[in-house]
């Protein structure tokens, strides 16, 4: 029940991630920080940059705590908006294994 | 919150951009020349039609649009706002008032004088720019837009668009008919530099949005700025830390690049570079790494393919119909901030620029709204602190035998404490008199014009302010005179020319505090008024003796009198007698007095004082067979003790005092509220001498003053029912209630009418 420290953890992103869900993105990695994070972004029909650009801010600091930080799912919304705004998520993308 | 109320929300604010476009308009008029002054009133119509656009109200986008492009030529410098160009845009000014107000509460607006006007701002946009291309170009790819926002409108409703393809839309072919022919190379580029300001996002825009729709004009590549993006725990989630660098190839022009950023202009900083072609891309992808956007968003934007503009604008309303469901909670939550909740709701472009204009003018004062009727309770509330503060007082001293006590200091201080809150509390309620002064300029315009008189309105302390109450119960007043001094004060302009005065009359309103009262003064550079003619007509009508030896003064006030016009003919706007004893009496139903001075051949100066407040009232306090009663303090001219050789019967029943070489008539508060059945002996009291509304003075007769003080008004008609010659009550220290007499009632009864048909004219509302 109880996960272990650095235990990979799972964060199942809403469908939309609009201006207003900035701040709840926020709190959800804040509590999420130190462990390896898996993100399943396959329900997100809507995007916006804020939200994007936390996402990006946590694959940084995930970067600097030396933890993983991939998305295994995407939907087809998503990837067309990073893609949009130019943002790179490929490097993200978690490898099949 | 539904629909509705945003959309209520959205004409509150209308309200204000128009009070701003107004203001504005006048500061040009007057030779500002200030770049942020055309900014403000561009804005202003910028922002209403942004939002008119999200509800779909037509007539006032396109109005909106036309206004707005004249505007900007005057912001792009291209027309210079001569008075001439500034009288054509105030009218504008007004109409799109009228549509507003049209869109809101329904009706009709004069079509012909907005069709004319359209024509007019066209042509002004037109005809005052440069020659040849740039001349029409600030019109035509704007008008071009225009239209498919029109179709847009009705889109939603009916989405057949695509069956129909660009049928329905009623702009050139040209504008991007074969473009996809040309090798996409050979079309112009440029570079943009787009950096939101987290306002941007705060508004309720999204920059995902705004890159959407320009990579729908041409092939583009994008490279996302997140170098100051911090690590997570140092980041505010929403602030904006991402830019873009894009470049992009398209045939539409630099001006529809702008166009996509149009609503977010302000929040963000814009850099839109033409570059040669061929080089743009290359140029930009040297030293950045650009990604390139696919050209198929359908997944984000839904399945239809319809024109630029179209979806554009179509967007702007799906979007504005979906957020409703939404972000329901979250508009719920920001209900407090009103133009937040708006911007929230038309997530799209809409709002944003209502919201920069609003943010940008009033940034320094940040405001809320507030329903007046929770004000109102808190009011309500901070009279009841007030009278129980003074109930508690009261009770301290008469048990306390020991004169100073720790007691008694503290409840001084809660005293003091009590006054400072329901000052401050009737601060809240304090607004400027700016709205309804604003709405008089319209006034003015519109009978110079059906006059055909010049006339210049000149206000000054707009910003004074006084009880919300008192500025709603003002304008209609106000409004009146201004039409009685234009029509009646100020002379034709031939006229004026040969009296050797400017042929443009001038009316100057003015608003000042003055010892606890708001004083406006409406004065006017005319003729004067002509005690002649008014004698002759008072004497005409039977209002006096054709003998009567009357004062300047006296001839000046008889205007007042019911069914008194000096108007050869009536007119439209005033003479029909109705004018100035109505305005008389809305003054005195507000607690207030007007008076009237006037030099022939000078003008004529209406000066009207007004309480600050109608919930307290300055009141004398009097003893009257026994009861206490208040008598409004604005009504008393002066108290005296009678002497016994001044009282003179006259007739059966009635007494006159004479007060200094006049007589007049003695009335006996007590007998006339039936709280005695025998008429007090006038010596052993006091005489109050009030002004009534006709004019006339009368002394009330009570038995003793008790003091002077400031007394919270409860209204008798809500808590029990109306009572005649009583206006209201009030609820004294010792816990009594007093009854706040009613002035007028009783001098009215006291002229033999019977107090219970007398409808009362309460000093208070």
């Amino acid at each position: 029940m109880a996960a272990k420290k650095a235990a990979r953890k799972s964060l199942n992103l809403a469908p939309v991630l609009d201006l207003n869900e900035a701040n709840a993105l926020h709190g959800q990695l804040m509590g999420l920080r130190g462990n390896a994070l898996v993100i399943d972004a396959s329900a997100v029909e809507r995007v916006g940059a804020l939200c994007v650009q936390v996402l990006m801010a946590g694959a940084k600091s995930w970067e600097e705590d030396k933890q993983s930080f991939t998305f295994a799912k995407v939907s087809d919304a998503f990837t067309k908006t990073t893609q949009l705004i130019g943002v790179n998520i490929d490097h993200l993308m978690a490898k099949e294994i | 919150m539904d629909m509705n109320e945003i959309k209520e929300i959205f004409f509150q604010e209308c309200e204000e951009q128009l009070a701003e476009l107004e203001s504005g308009l006048l500061r040009l008029n007057d030779g500002d020349r200030d770049p942020e002054t055309v900014n403000a009133v561009f804005r202003a119509v910028h922002s209403i039609k942004g939002g008119a656009g999200a509800f779909g109200l037509d007539d006032l986008v396109s109005f909106a649009h036309v206004f707005e492009t004249t505007l900007d030529c005057v912001r792009s410098n291209k027309l210079e706002p001569t008075q001439e160009v500034l009288k054509v845009m105030l009218k504008s000014a007004d109409v799109l008032a009228d549509l507003t107000n049209v869109a809101r509460d329904g009706g009709s607006v004069d079509q012909a004088r907005s069709a004319q006007l359209i024509r007019e701002l066209e042509a002004l946009a037109k005809g005052e720019a440069p020659p040849a291309a740039s001349a029409s170009e600030p019109v035509a790819p704007k008008a071009a837009v225009a239209k498919p926002a029109a179709v847009a409108k009705a889109a939603p409703v009916e989405p057949v668009v695509n069956e129909h393809g660009f049928a329905p839309v009623a702009f050139s072919f040209d504008d991007f008919g074969g473009d996809e022919d040309d090798a996409v190379g050979d079309l112009p580029a440029y570079d943009i530099v787009f950096k939101p300001k987290s306002e941007l996002y705060t508004k309720g825009n999204e920059a995902t949005l705004l890159l959407r729709d320009l990579s729908r004009l041409g092939e583009m590549s994008i490279h996302c700025n997140m170098d100051s993006l911090p690590p997570l725990d140092q980041m505010d989630p929403e602030t904006a830390y991402f830019s873009w660098k894009v470049s992009i190839k398209t045939d539409k022009g630099e001006d529809a690049i702008r166009s996509v950023f149009e609503f977010a202009e302000w929040d963000c900083e814009l850099d839109v570079t033409a570059v040669e072609t061929g080089e743009a891309s290359d140029a930009a992808t040297d030293d950045l790494p650009m990604q390139p956007v696919p050209f198929d968003l359908s997944a984000l934007d839904g399945d239809l393919d319809v024109p630029l503009g179209v979806v554009e604008e179509e967007e702007q309303i799906a979007a504005a119909q979906e957020a409703a469901a939404e972000t329901a909670s979250n508009v719920v939550q920001m209900a407090g901030n009103a133009s937040r909740a708006a911007a929230s709701e038309k997530s799209v472009a809409a709002a944003a620029a209502q919201n920069n204009a609003q943010q940008a003018s009033s940034a320094a004062a940040p405001t809320i709204r507030v329903d007046l009727d929770r004000v109102d309770r808190l009011i309500n509330l901070v009279g009841e602190l007030v009278i129980n503060q003074a109930m508690l007082s009261q009770s301290v001293i008469e048990n306390d035998s020991n004169g100073v006590s720790s007691i008694n200091m503290g409840l001084e201080e809660l005293q003091q404490l009590t006054r400072e809150i329901q000052d401050s509390v009737m601060a809240i309620r304090a607004q400027p008199v700016k709205p309804v002064f604003q709405r008089m300029a319209r006034t003015v315009r519109e009978i110079a014009d059906i006059t055909g008189k010049s006339v210049r309105l000149v206000t000054e302390g707009e910003n004074t302010e006084v009880d919300k109450t008192v500025i709603d119960k003002l304008a209609e007043p106000l409004t009146h005179m201004i039409r009685n001094a234009v029509d009646h004060g100020l002379e034709m302009p031939e006229k004026r020319l040969a009296a050797g005065k400017s042929a443009e009359g001038t009316v100057k309103l003015t608003a000042k505090h003055r010892s606890g009262r708001i004083v406006i003064e409406l004065s006017d550079d005319g003729a004067g008024i002509n005690r002649e003619k008014v004698r002759q007509k008072a004497i005409d009508n039977d209002l006096i003796a054709a003998d009567a030896n009357l004062s300047d003064e006296e001839i000046d006030n008889l205007i007042f009198h019911a069914g008194f016009s000096t108007a050869d003919k009536v007119s439209d706007l005033s003479g029909r007698g109705v004018g100035m004893d109505v305005v008389k009496r809305s003054i005195q139903a507000l607690g207030g007095r007007i008076n009237i001075s006037s030099k022939p051949g000078h003008g004529s100066v209406f000066t009207m004082s007004l309480p600050l407040t109608l919930a307290v009232l300055d009141g004398m306090v009097v003893t009257v067979a026994g009861q206490t009663l208040v008598v409004p303090l604005t009504a008393i001219v002066e108290t005296l003790q009678p002497d016994a050789a001044a009282i003179h019967s006259f007739g059966a029943t009635q007494r006159l005092i004479s007060i200094r070489n006049s007589f007049c008539p003695l009335v006996d508060v007590g007998r006339i509220l039936n709280f005695r059945a025998t008429q007090a002996n006038p010596v052993e009291g006091v005489a109050l001498l009030v002004e009534s509304e006709g004019g006339g003075q009368r002394a009330l007769m009570v038995d003793a003053i008790q003091g002077q003080r400031q007394v919270v008004i409860k209204s008798l008609e809500a808590n029990y029912t109306h009572v005649p010659g009583i206006a209201a009550a009030t609820i004294l220290g010792d816990g009594r209630v007093a009854l706040i007499l009613d002035v007028d009632a009783v001098v009215s009864a006291s002229r033999g009418q019977s107090l219970q048909l007398e409808s009362s004219l309460a000093a208070v509302g």
